[in-house]
């Protein structure tokens, strides 16, 4: 059983368990009165709103968060626990990677028993995010905790505080007062003060100039941005909030986002690197390139019908265009598409060749053979060119049949039954290789004379390179949507003016009371005592009296 | 002549002049206990002096910082060199500007070594002038870099004033085990600095004298898509003798160094990253020599060099010094924590997507806050005051330089955009 | 005020708790992506049969599939065809489908293709490869197995013989439960 404690103060006001001051006229309430140690002036000497007398169980866990030394060891097992983390490589740093050998191979026994401890995914295992939670109680309850009562302090103030209690402030003067001035020296003390921004409010033969009350609350609007933000942070994840994604997007292609009923086309990819004489010549020496900008020109299209059904072409509509770079992205209602890597290598289109008669020389038609989902069916001249089979990246398997390696066009191959003049009824096979190297590597003579002989009357050609169309390269986007972010820099921003009134203001206030022509002043800072002291001593010279700046400074030795 | 060679001048001329007035700080401060001297008139002219002398330097480190600027055409802070560099010339303006609200001479005697050394620091990387790689190409790096490095300047004002603080109150004489230990982690502070010293020396030595030394190791990978093993010839430069060859490697050529012609050690199995052996040699050259300097310090002075500077903080009022430590990192706080944190949250998000991906930088700028706003707390709550918040301010400074050194030379990560000998 | 302290105090440790297991669930979860897993649900998709009909999974309610994702120039996708194709004749009357996915080719090879396989089990086109990222496939051939109630009995990476496949369909006739 806790002893009740006596809280009723001498000018009878009765004061809650855990007040250090009393409320109303500020006695200190240690009990000794002999004391002329300095005043605890935190949250204004009053009880935080938790102090009782005989706490229970969730008093008990209220008090834990709500306690600062609680608090500072909770940030400080973050602080380490970061520090871990950080010793190796984490887990998310890679993608399609197995993590349990990873770290054996890499760092030997050492890494294998940071992987065992789970220390490679420090930042979201569960007792790192539990810490954090934590911290996020504590600063909901600390701010909970303390803020009212301060209100209530810092709102009714009495003018005459106790004598004690000016005293025992950090900054005190005390001495006589010229004869004759005792009446109005109040009175005259209101405008010097009022000069340097106080607020003053006197009575007849006490004082009360206070300024920059706001700054009081810095710290606890500081913590309302950071539980903003970590809530922000915490449902970024929701379902519908959150999408991160990876795309190539070859160039000239619209290509759908998943998830979205959004296309983006990139246009145009481009990289820069730095001229010669764009370099310093130190560094021209080091023979390195250095890349300037790497630019995906791309357009956004938004689909309009058709949407849902794989069956039919989607309609699109464009929304947006941006040359997207690093530090640059495309954004459209919360989609964010991000420069992320590039790939140069050509890849090949579309070819139109026409159909050359090798006897008589004539030329038939151009057609546009596209390398995915080509027309199946040429009329040229005389003759029809039936498409049968493609194989983009052509090969033979172990049995000698034709086989595509890979879906990419590097060596194209296109099987056509010929139909005309001079030709079986039931037409002739005929493959044909748009790529030079591949007719001679794949012998596409010896092919055709086996499947038909048609290589003597019949030949497919390319004209000219105006007749091949590549995708010249191909831009991977990160495509992003974050619709929680906005909350995200709403906390930031709470927290910044929260730091900015709590560290670049301080709320400073100065009592004093004259008794038997003896002015005691007393004055408070919530930091800068130094400029604390040489405003009294500038406000006490106004007043006729000089008092060193050192001179004010009380107790410390 | 050029911008890069006006550039080249004021970082010279900036250093030297440096050098100069921290010469006179100390006539200023200690010169007040010599014979036939006004105190007082004494320690107004020389005060004057040097606060003129450190402030052309500070002009000249200006001049430097435009004259690169003009010439690269971008900010220079985009590399280790311009980086440490700026910091110091950051440090010097928070200097100036804690010394114009206090005046206190003293300061600058301890103010402007650590400029000087962050500013020797900076030289011993490649100094030439690189070009921005796309990702650094951003308005943020301009305002990010900066108020890091602003806020970082007024912690290691925090840190010099913490440090004033400690030595004006340890108590030098006395025997008792509080003082014994504090006297004992003082002298590990000065110590600590003086290996940094250390480091310079050593590097700047070696490269006077050309000194290289190579190795090759050889590295087997089994490609698992072909299953085939591929050898690659890895070569290590050494620009200080070996002392740790790199493991499992064969010298190639190692020239002699005092009679020492082959490494004594070789590096463990783990430390097989590329430079891993040859960081631990360059830290092993640095605390022989910090040592060495160390002990033809003690030689010299014949006491702790703690007790050596003890007499010369004398003049400051204790309170005054803890006063200016906690303003400076109030001061700095705020700034580290839009610059370091949130601006580089929103750059971040601007160039990969996400504010945050706990890069081992990041990580450890979070750790720098969350150390700073525990000195805060404990400070504003916990009445931790003088002794305790002024060894708590020493310490922080200690996590700043990790997080801006530290994690560049030892983890690697995005940030990590130099390397070094 | 004071009156009213005791219920602040509880919502308040309440809503704590609830956002911290919330927080700590989403972050231990996250770690392991959202691909599907073992016991889950296979992801919904909305594809282009090679009939020229568009299909949903929603047509083969209450039966058991077998997901098989693949490409005529995945090697190991075409060896597996047949045996396949055998499991599909096998069990097709046992409310089994067999369904391939085929992953971003266009319509005349896979025609062809399974023209000269001679395989009749659906085929579906992914063209954009949206189900390939719906479902996490990395390697190919990878082959999901899911039961008549509707939960993925297992994954599958590379090729299936005969016999696993047999093994692998018996255990989803069986757990329908």
């Amino acid at each position: 059983m806790a002893l009740i404690e006596n809280t009723k103060c001498e000018c009878g006001h009765q004061n809650r368990v855990g007040t250090v001051l009393c409320e109303s006229c500020g006695k200190p309430l240690d009990n000794s009165g002999e004391s002329q140690a300095l005043l605890e002036m935190r949250y204004d000497g009053v009880a935080r709103r938790s102090q009782r007398v005989n706490p229970n169980f969730i008093d008990r866990i209220w008090n834990f968060f709500s306690s600062v030394k609680v608090a500072v060891y909770l940030i400080l097992f973050t602080l380490l626990g970061a520090m871990l983390g950080t010793i190796f490589e984490q887990e998310s740093n890679f993608i399609n990677f197995d993590p349990s050998t990873f770290y054996k191979n890499k760092y030997g026994q050492i890494g294998e028993i940071y992987y065992k401890l789970g220390l490679s995914h420090t930042y979201e295992s569960w007792w790192f995010v539990l810490l954090l939670v934590m911290i996020g109680a504590s600063l909901v309850i600390c701010s909970l905790d303390r803020v009212l009562p301060l209100y209530k302090a810092l709102s009714k103030q009495r003018i005459r505080k106790h004598l004690q209690f000016l005293t025992r402030q950090k900054v005190v003067y005390q001495g006589p007062i010229h004869e004759g001035e005792e009446t109005d020296w109040v009175e005259r003390a209101v405008k010097p003060l009022r000069r340097k921004r106080y607020r003053v409010h006197a009575e007849k033969d006490a004082l009360l100039a206070e300024k920059q009350r706001f700054s009081r609350w810095g710290p606890y609007i500081i913590h309302i941005g950071l539980i903003v933000f970590l809530l922000a942070v915490l449902f970024r994840g929701l379902p519908g909030l959150h999408l991160d994604q990876h795309y190539w997007f070859p160039e000239g292609e619209k290509t759908k986002i998943s998830g979205t009923n959004l296309y983006l086309e990139n246009e145009k990819f481009t990289v820069e690197y730095y001229s010669q004489d764009e370099m310093s010549e130190d560094f021209r020496k080091t023979g390195k390139e250095v890349p300037k900008m790497f630019e995906t020109k791309a357009i956004l299209y938004e689909c309009t019908a058709n949407c849902d059904d794989p069956s039919k072409q989607p309609q699109l509509r464009e929304v947006k265009r941006h040359a997207i770079q690093v530090n640059d992205p495309l954004s459209y209602k919360g989609l964010s598409a991000y420069q992320f890597d590039f790939d140069l290598t050509p890849k090949l289109r579309s070819v139109q060749p026409v159909l050359v008669n090798k006897v008589t020389g004539e030329q038939y038609g151009k057609f546009k053979l596209e390398m995915n989902n080509p027309q199946q069916e040429f009329k040229l001249g005389p003759y029809t060119l039936e498409l049968k089979n493609k194989f983009l990246d052509f090969s033979l398997n172990e049995q000698g049949q034709p086989i595509s390696k890979s879906k990419d066009p590097n060596a194209p191959a296109f099987l056509f039954l010929v139909k005309g003049p001079d030709i079986p009824e039931e037409g002739s096979q005929f493959i044909y290789f748009p790529k030079q190297i591949d007719k001679e590597r794949f012998q596409q003579d010896a092919i055709n004379e086996k499947l038909g002989g048609l290589q003597n009357k019949l030949q497919i050609d390319v004209l000219g390179m105006e007749d091949v169309d590549f995708i010249a390269s191909s831009s991977y986007l990160n495509i992003r949507i974050d619709r929680a972010m906005p909350f995200v820099w709403l906390g930031l921003g709470i927290v910044m003016l929260g730091l900015i009134m709590s560290f670049y203001w301080q709320h400073r206030r100065i009592w004093l009371r004259i008794d038997d022509g003896i002015l005691t002043l007393g004055a408070h800072t919530t930091k800068n005592w130094f400029g604390m002291r040489r405003e009294v001593s500038s406000f006490l010279a106004a007043m006729g009296i000089e008092a060193d700046e050192k001179s004010l400074e009380n107790g410390g030795k | 002549m050029d911008f890069l060679e006006i550039s080249r001048y004021g970082f010279m001329i900036a250093f030297f002049l440096y050098c100069a007035s921290f010469i006179f700080y100390v006539v200023a401060v200690t010169g007040k206990t010599w014979k036939n001297r006004d105190p007082e008139q004494h320690e107004r002219k020389w005060g004057r002096i040097s606060f003129v002398t450190s402030s052309l330097g500070l002009l000249s480190h200006l001049v430097y910082c435009a004259a690169r600027w003009a010439y690269s055409g971008h900010i220079p802070v985009s590399n280790m060199y311009e980086f440490m560099t700026f910091l110091s010339m950051m440090v010097m303006i928070a200097f100036t500007v804690i010394f114009f609200i206090y005046r206190k001479i003293l300061l600058g005697m301890f103010a402007l070594p650590i400029a000087i050394i962050i500013m020797a620091y900076a030289a011993v990387f490649p100094r030439e002038v690189q070009p921005l790689i796309p990702s650094l190409r951003s308005i943020w790096l301009y305002i990010h870099v900066t108020l890091a490095a602003t806020s970082e300047a007024f912690f290691a004002v925090g840190f010099i004033a913490a440090l004033i603080y400690l030595l004006r109150t340890i108590e030098f004489n006395s025997t008792d085990k509080s003082a014994r230990r504090q006297k004992w982690w003082i002298e590990f502070t000065l110590f600590s600095i003086i290996i940094v010293v250390g480091f310079i020396v050593s590097v700047f030595a070696f490269r006077a004298a050309g000194y290289e030394a190579v190795y090759t190791q050889n590295k087997t990978t089994i490609d698992s898509q072909v299953q085939q093993d591929s050898t690659i010839d890895k070569q290590g430069v050494y620009h200080m003798p070996p002392i740790i060859a790199p493991y499992e490697s064969k010298p190639v050529s190692v020239p002699a160094f005092l009679g020492m012609d082959r490494a004594w050690f070789e590096a463990p199995s783990w430390m097989s990253g590329a430079s891993a052996a040859r960081k631990l040699n360059t830290v092993i050259w640095a605390l022989i020599t910090g040592i060495v300097l160390y002990l033809i310090l003690r030689l010299i002075l014949r006491r702790p060099l703690g007790q050596v500077l003890a007499p010369a903080v004398r003049g400051i009022d204790p309170n005054d010094a803890d006063e200016i430590s906690y303003r400076a990192i109030a001061i700095g706080f705020p700034i580290f924590t839009l610059g370091a944190l949130v601006f580089a949250m929103i750059w971040a998000q601007q160039a990969w997507g996400r504010f945050w991906g706990w890069d081992p930088k990041e990580v450890w700028a979070l750790i720098t806050w969350l150390y700073y706003s525990v000195y805060l707390h404990l400070r504003l709550s916990r009445g931790f005051q003088g002794r305790k918040a002024s060894w708590l301010a020493v310490l922080g400074f200690l996590v700043v330089m990790f997080t801006l050194v530290g994690v560049n030379l030892i983890i690697a990560g995005l940030h990590s955009y130099a390397g070094t000998d | 005020m004071g009156k009213a302290r005791r219920p602040v105090q509880i919502i308040v440790l309440l809503c704590i708790v609830i956002l911290g297991a919330y927080a700590i669930n989403s972050a231990v979860a996250g770690r392991s992506s959202d691909k599907p897993v073992v016991g889950g649900k296979p992801p919904a998709m909305k594809l282009l049969g090679l009939d020229g009909k568009v299909h949903t999974l929603d047509e083969y309610k209450g039966k058991a599939l077998v997901i098989n994702f693949w490409a005529t120039w995945c090697t190991y996708c075409v060896n597996e065809m047949p045996a396949l194709q055998k499991q599909w004749e096998k069990w097709r009357d046992q409310g089994v489908v067999v369904l391939g996915i085929n992953t971003g080719e266009d319509r005349m090879t896979v025609t062809n293709f399974t023209q000269q396989l001679g395989t009749d089990f659906p085929i579906w086109f992914d063209f954009d490869n949206e189900a390939v990222r719906d479902y996490g496939v990395v390697p190919m051939p990878t082959t999901f197995f899911v039961d008549k109630t509707g939960r993925i009995a297992s994954i599958r990476e590379g090729e299936l013989n005969l016999s696993t496949l047999d093994t692998q369909i018996q255990q989803l006739v069986q757990t329908e439960g």
